[in-house]
C-alpha cells in the first residue's frame, strides 16, 4: 500500500486570504463598537466580564492575524509575496495616513467640544483611538476592494 | 509641471496572449497591482518595473515612459 499526499483542497492561499480580508474588513468597525460595550460595561456580572474579555481577546488576535498576516507558516512564499506586494504596502500606508489625520481631527473636535461638554476621560480616549482606527480600516477596505474583471 | 508615468503594459501583455492574472503570477504580485499599474493608478517601483519588463520580454524603457 502506498501513501498519497493529502489533497490541498482546503489549504488557504493568497487569493482566499485576500477574499476573506475584503469581506471581513467591513465588519471591523462594528466589532470595535461592540467591544466598547464590553469595555465600559462595569456593572455587569463577573462571569460575563470574563467571557467578554476572552471573546474579545480572540477577536482581536484574529484581526491582527488577518491584517498583518502574522507568520502564516501555512502560506507559501508565493502567497506571502502576493499578500504583501507593492500595492498592498501602498494602501496600508495610505490608510495609516488617513487614520493619523482622523486622530488629529477627532482630537481637535474633542478640544472644542470640551468647552461646552464635560468629556469622560476613558470614553474620550476610546473614541479618539477607535475613531481613527475605524477611518483607517474603512480607507483600507475601500482601497482593497475587489479589482474589476480582466482587462477592464 | 504635470508629469505622469505612461505604459504599454496592456498592449504588450495582450500581444503575448497573457491575462492579468498570468502576468501577476509571473511577477509574484496580486492581479490588482497589475490592474492598477496598467490603468496608471499606481506607479510601480523600479524592481517591479524591471520584473514586468522581464516577464514581457521588453526593455523597461519600452514599457514605461514619462508623459509631460
Amino acid at each position: 500500500m502506498s501513501y498519497r499526499p493529502r489533497p490541498e483542497f482546503d489549504q488557504p492561499n493568497a487569493e482566499t486570504v485576500q477574499r476573506t480580508r475584503r469581506t471581513f474588513l467591513w465588519f471591523i468597525p462594528l466589532i470595535i463598537l461592540q467591544q466598547g460595550t464590553v469595555i465600559f460595561g462595569h456593572g455587569s456580572a463577573r462571569s460575563s466580564q470574563i467571557v467578554g474579555t476572552v471573546a474579545w481577546a480572540c477577536v482581536s488576535l484574529a484581526i491582527i492575524w488577518l491584517l498583518l498576516g502574522l507568520p502564516m507558516r501555512w502560506l507559501s512564499e508565493r502567497d506571502q509575496a502576493i499578500l504583501n506586494d507593492e500595492w498592498n504596502r501602498e494602501i496600508r500606508g495610505d490608510a495609516a495616513l488617513w487614520g493619523m489625520t482622523a486622530l488629529a481631527l477627532i482630537g481637535c473636535g474633542m478640544m472644542l467640544a470640551r468647552i461646552w461638554v464635560q468629556l469622560d476621560f476613558g470614553l474620550a480616549i476610546y473614541s479618539l483611538v477607535n475613531g481613527a482606527l475605524i477611518v483607517a480600516v474603512l480607507r483600507y477596505a475601500w482601497l482593497n476592494r475587489a479589482e474589476p474583471g480582466e482587462d477592464e | 509641471m504635470n508629469e505622469r508615468l505612461s505604459n504599454r503594459l496592456k498592449e504588450r501583455r495582450t500581444e503575448l496572449g497573457l491575462t492579468q492574472s498570468e502576468l501577476a503570477e509571473l511577477c509574484l504580485v496580486s492581479r490588482k497591482t497589475i490592474n492598477t499599474v496598467e490603468n496608471g493608478v499606481f506607479v510601480p517601483s523600479t524592481l517591479l518595473a524591471l520584473k514586468l519588463a522581464e516577464a514581457l520580454g521588453v526593455s523597461v524603457e519600452r514599457l514605461f515612459w514619462i508623459e509631460r
